[in-house]
């Protein structure tokens, strides 16, 4: 039977450089390789001899997506192993930076990245052409998140406020203040990008995934809690290696990541919201009623919709925590320095990002391990097409490329992130 | 029209991919206000709205020799996207222009200087012919921006 190299050389609308090779024999699967040939990025490397204190502004610079995330990560990490308690103030600062991070990020990824897919564009160059005014929302919501940044974070890319402890500068109420109207507008828009993406037709596509995400007693978690699965994983965050592996793959830069006995499994938002629907805000829920998307949500290609539906929650979430805030006495406190090792894990917009730290009586780092989503994601990428392409494989094969590329897409992958990603190829033989 | 917005895009650890960069600093040091970017194509849009007047420099491989330059006139002709380096999600200058394009966005006058480059690795110098072509740009950029200033205050 002939076979048939379906090759994507250089996968666009994801972040970083990789490819997919799928090869088939007939409506036979031989070989899914997801390739991520960014080089190395040796960031754990850079950070041994570091002091701890420039852990998170070093690791910022992993990503220009998702600075946020990593920032959040280092601090959580280092302040567990020091016994650190942040301003109860400074801990809603720390959940609203991350909100206006979801916000553009998650803004970026549906306008711009993913929804083409769906519509039948190239790229959102080609959809601005018919649809002008979605893609217009698209990127004011996009700017509102980043302003939302810039206000917290000094600047919108790479921001430079937050330290062990709290934030070098706080804002005052009045200027978070002034981003309210821009937030109220954005959570309509929100509301309105998850009726809109609803509306898309999904390939009939369901897995038995093992959503893997934070979970927190009282809210959507961004910076805290256990790390839970729907099939039984319950732990502290400081015993995640114990249950979670790396391996090197030939074809790629980035180590895939396991759960020990069970193999792949998903993280991002189909695992948090899945896991965590209930915590979320009202208009939230209520948006995910209306768009018959209640969890459990198992299709990966409705993750579009669910990013919308966190879109939302960030909106509300950082409406109410502006509502709440009160300036901190002091912008940070203390952090005493003394040899320790501490772990963290908080909710970055494509989901979980493990940071460890091992450091001296001098606050030297000495190791440094950072686990970003796309790496764990990776191994439950190729698996979701090792499953769909059977199901599309008599198709053409530039449609079958289309959507290995959407699929691929349904991940938001961040490949710089993940190579401590994408080109495509399918073989038909 | 008034003094044009200058932005020069690039990185400048990636050999001649620091063109556009290397460009505004030679423009500074002659007094010039200009712009520096990583070429992001959607944070590019922003530092241009509201500008009636853009000049807009970045390294391209369109496979002519390196440091050769090209001019574009963005608002007469779309943007080749193979020639420029992407950034970010592939979406650079050209992808930028194109977008502000579909969408009514661009600038009235909005000129792309291409500097042409070859090595993008890590960690490179800009070749010799591209440091030239940067000062040649730099000298063509000067001249209109002070032929715009006499204008403005003759």
């Amino acid at each position: 039977m002939a076979a048939k190299t379906i090759k994507v050389d250089y996968l666009a609308r994801v972040e970083g450089e990789g490819a997919l090779h799928v090869k088939l024999r007939g409506d036979r699967v031989e070989d899914v390789k997801l390739r991520i040939f960014e080089p190395p990025r040796l960031f754990e490397a850079f950070l041994r001899g570091r002091r701890i204190e420039e852990a998170p502004d070093i690791t910022a610079r992993i990503c220009g997506i998702c600075p946020v995330a990593y920032q959040m990560s280092a601090v959580h990490a280092i302040e567990r192993a020091l016994g650190v308690t942040v301003d109860p103030a400074v801990r809603l600062l720390r959940r609203l930076i991350y909100c206006g991070e979801w916000i553009e990020s998650h803004a970026l990824h549906v306008y711009m990245l993913h929804a083409p897919d769906f519509l039948g564009y190239e790229d959102a160059i080609e959809m601005a052409r018919d649809h002008k005014e979605t893609v217009e929302q698209g990127l004011r919501l996009k700017k509102i998140g980043n302003d939302l940044m810039a206000v917290l974070g000094g600047r919108e890319i790479h921001p430079i406020s937050a330290c062990l402890g709290g934030f070098y500068r706080v804002p005052s109420k009045s200027e978070l203040l002034a981003l309210v109207e821009d937030l109220k507008w954005a959570l309509e828009a929100s509301v309105a990008t998850a009726r809109f993406v609803a509306g898309f037709e999904f390939p009939d596509f369901e897995q038995d995934y093992e959503f893997v995400a934070l979970s927190h007693p009282d809210e959507y978690p961004l910076n805290e809690g256990r790390l839970v699965s729907n099939k039984g994983l319950d732990i502290d965050v400081s015993e995640y290696e114990e249950h979670f592996f790396e391996q090197h793959a030939k074809h790629s830069n980035a180590l895939q990541s396991q759960l020990r006995k069970r193999g792949s499994y998903l993280v991002g938002p189909l695992a948090r919201y899945n896991l965590n629907f209930s915590k979320l805000t009202p208009i939230a829920q209520q948006t995910a009623c209306e768009c018959k998307a209640e969890p459990p949500c198992l299709n990966p290609f409705k993750s579009i919709v669910v990013r919308a539906i966190e879109l939302v929650f960030a909106c509300e979430e950082a409406l109410r925590i502006i509502d709440e805030y009160e300036p901190p006495a002091a912008p940070r406190v203390d952090v005493p320095v003394r040899a320790g090792a501490g772990q963290a894990i908080t909710e970055a917009p494509r989901g979980i990002l493990y940071h460890r730290y091992e450091f001296d009586g001098e606050g030297t780092i000495r190791s440094a391990k950072i686990v970003p989503p796309t790496s764990q994601n990776q191994r439950r990428i190729e698996d979701d097409l090792w499953q769909f392409v059977p199901r599309i494989a008599a198709r053409p094969v530039e449609e079958i490329t289309w959507r290995c590329e959407q699929a691929v897409r349904n991940y938001d992958p961040c490949i710089s992130c993940a190579t401590h990603f994408l080109r495509m190829e399918i073989v038909r033989e | 029209m008034g003094k044009p917005l200058i932005i020069g895009c690039g990185n400048p650890d990636r050999g001649d991919d620091a063109a556009g960069l290397l460009v505004v600093k030679r423009l500074r040091s002659m007094g010039i206000a200009a712009e520096e970017h990583s070429g992001e194509g959607l944070a590019l849009m922003e530092a241009w709205s509201g500008a009636g007047s853009v000049i807009l420099i970045d390294a391209v491989v369109t496979g002519a020799a390196p440091g050769a330059i090209s001019v574009w006139d963005a608002r007469t002709a779309p943007v080749s996207r193979g020639a420029f380096r992407a950034s970010t999600h592939s979406f650079g200058a050209a992808e930028a222009v194109e977008l502000a394009r579909a969408l009514d966005r661009l600038p009235a006058s909005l000129t792309i200087y291409g500097i042409e480059g070859k090595n993008f690795e890590r960690g490179a110098r800009p070749a010799p012919e591209v440091l030239a072509a940067v000062e040649e740009v730099a000298q063509r950029i000067a001249e209109q921006v002070q032929s715009i200033t006499k204008e403005v205050e003759g």
